[in-house]
């Protein structure tokens, strides 16, 4: 299981703004697809994954306010369940 | 060369690096590590050419990138995984953070964030040496970005004239944050630049570990004789970004993909060892497990440790003679 979470891309960065969801729970994903969409003070982030898999629950709600390093979903090998 | 143990110590210490760094990387992603943090993957041989061609009381003198230096030094992934969570067991006892590693007891006189600050460093601690009478030398590391800093000739320059036991290291990874060399580098030979200090100076290969080595050791003997300082450009290549959380496309993949691939420094002397018989792949098996658990060891040591007491606020900042 791979946890999807909000990387820390700067030396002041606490926690980033949840824009929008592009892949949804039970989606099928690649390596590298683009799981969210982040905004910081400065830019915005795609959040993507490093394995393939299926997605998890969503665990925030578009708008919420995410700290860095926390989970937002995971994803999820065959036979895997959260 | 080297003898056998010499050389497998040299592929333990940068595979060693090598996992640090990919974890460490990880962790900052996280949110575990305060402040910059600057990975060094792609720039082991370098560290470790330099440090193994050195004696342990020589000193060094670092950048902003400055683990691989710090772990080639012999201290321990502990104390700096540690000091990148800013802990009280770190290695600057949890001041520092990624870019303040050092110890002057132990001849490390400290990364910073200044670029070519490191030059002048070494520099002063040559000067140092030599005033002392000592049998040894510094080493002052600087990054290509450093290469357009007035500070670094300034350094170089009184380096030459006073005849400092000083080695130059250019840890030159070809960029300055995003910046290609060329684009900024007139002229565009580094050695020509600094040999119009009248000092022998050469473009080095930083991807082989033993290349590198030799030229320090030759350099240390230069300086040693009494001859002074000597310039070596190392010409490396950072796989990850300036910093971590980076997200710039300056570089492309394949340029990226081709260092990693045909020049990378621990493949090469492994590829090596492997061909003059010194390694089998059951040694290189133990090296690689053995690796693994010293950097999960020195993960679980740093999240297990404590921060710095507040008490202890005033802690080296000063000598404590002027307050009551």
């Amino acid at each position: 299981m791979e946890e999807v979470f909000i990387p820390a891309l700067g030396m002041a960065m606490e926690e980033a703004y949840l824009e929008k969801w592009l892949k949804h729970p039970g989606d099928a994903v690649n390596a590298g697809d683009v799981i969210a969409l982040i905004e910081t003070d400065k830019a915005q982030v795609e959040v993507a994954c490093e394995t393939a898999g299926t997605v998890g629950k969503h665990r925030f709600e578009v708008g919420a306010s995410v700290p860095v390093g926390e989970t937002i979903t995971v994803v999820l090998a065959p036979g895997e369940s959260e | 060369m080297g003898t056998r143990e010499e050389m497998l110590a040299m592929l333990r210490m940068m595979m060693m690096i090598r996992n640090f760094e990919e974890t460490a990387d990880k962790l900052t992603l996280r949110g575990k590590v305060s402040g910059g943090m600057h990975n060094s993957s792609g720039q082991e041989a370098v560290a470790v050419g330099v440090m193994s061609a050195l004696a342990p009381d020589d000193v060094i003198a670092t950048t902003h990138r400055s683990h691989h230096h710090t772990l080639a030094k012999g201290f321990s992934a502990r104390e700096v995984m540690a000091e990148l969570m800013t802990k009280a067991t770190g290695v600057s006892k949890g001041r520092g953070a990624s870019m303040h590693l050092g110890d002057v007891a132990r001849g490390h006189f400290g990364g910073n964030g200044i670029v070519g600050a490191g030059m002048g460093i070494g520099m002063g601690a040559a000067l140092g040496i030599k005033l002392a009478g000592d049998k040894k030398v510094a080493v002052g590391f600087v990054g290509d970005g450093g290469m357009n800093t007035g500070r670094t000739w300034e350094a170089v320059n009184m380096a030459a004239i006073w005849k400092l036991p000083l080695i130059v290291v250019v840890d030159n990874n070809q960029y300055a944050v995003e910046t290609f060399i060329e684009r900024v580098t007139a002229g565009g030979d580094l050695p020509k630049r600094a040999s119009g200090f009248g000092l022998p100076a050469s473009t080095i290969d930083g991807q082989n570990v033993l290349e590198v080595k030799d030229a320090v050791a030759k350099a240390r003997d230069f300086a040693l004789a009494g001859n002074g300082p000597t310039f070596l450009n190392a010409v490396t290549y950072r796989y990850y970004g300036h910093n971590v959380g980076e997200k710039g496309q300056y570089r492309t993949l394949e340029e990226i993909e081709d260092w990693r691939t045909n020049r990378d420094p621990i493949d090469q002397l492994a590829a090596r060892l492997f061909a003059d018989g010194l390694l089998d792949q059951a040694t290189f098996d133990e090296m690689t497990a053995s690796v693994e658990a010293e950097i999960k060891d020195a993960v679980e040591f740093a999240e297990n440790s404590p921060n710095p007491d507040p008490a202890d606020v005033m802690l080296n900042v000063d000598s404590g003679k002027l307050r009551g």
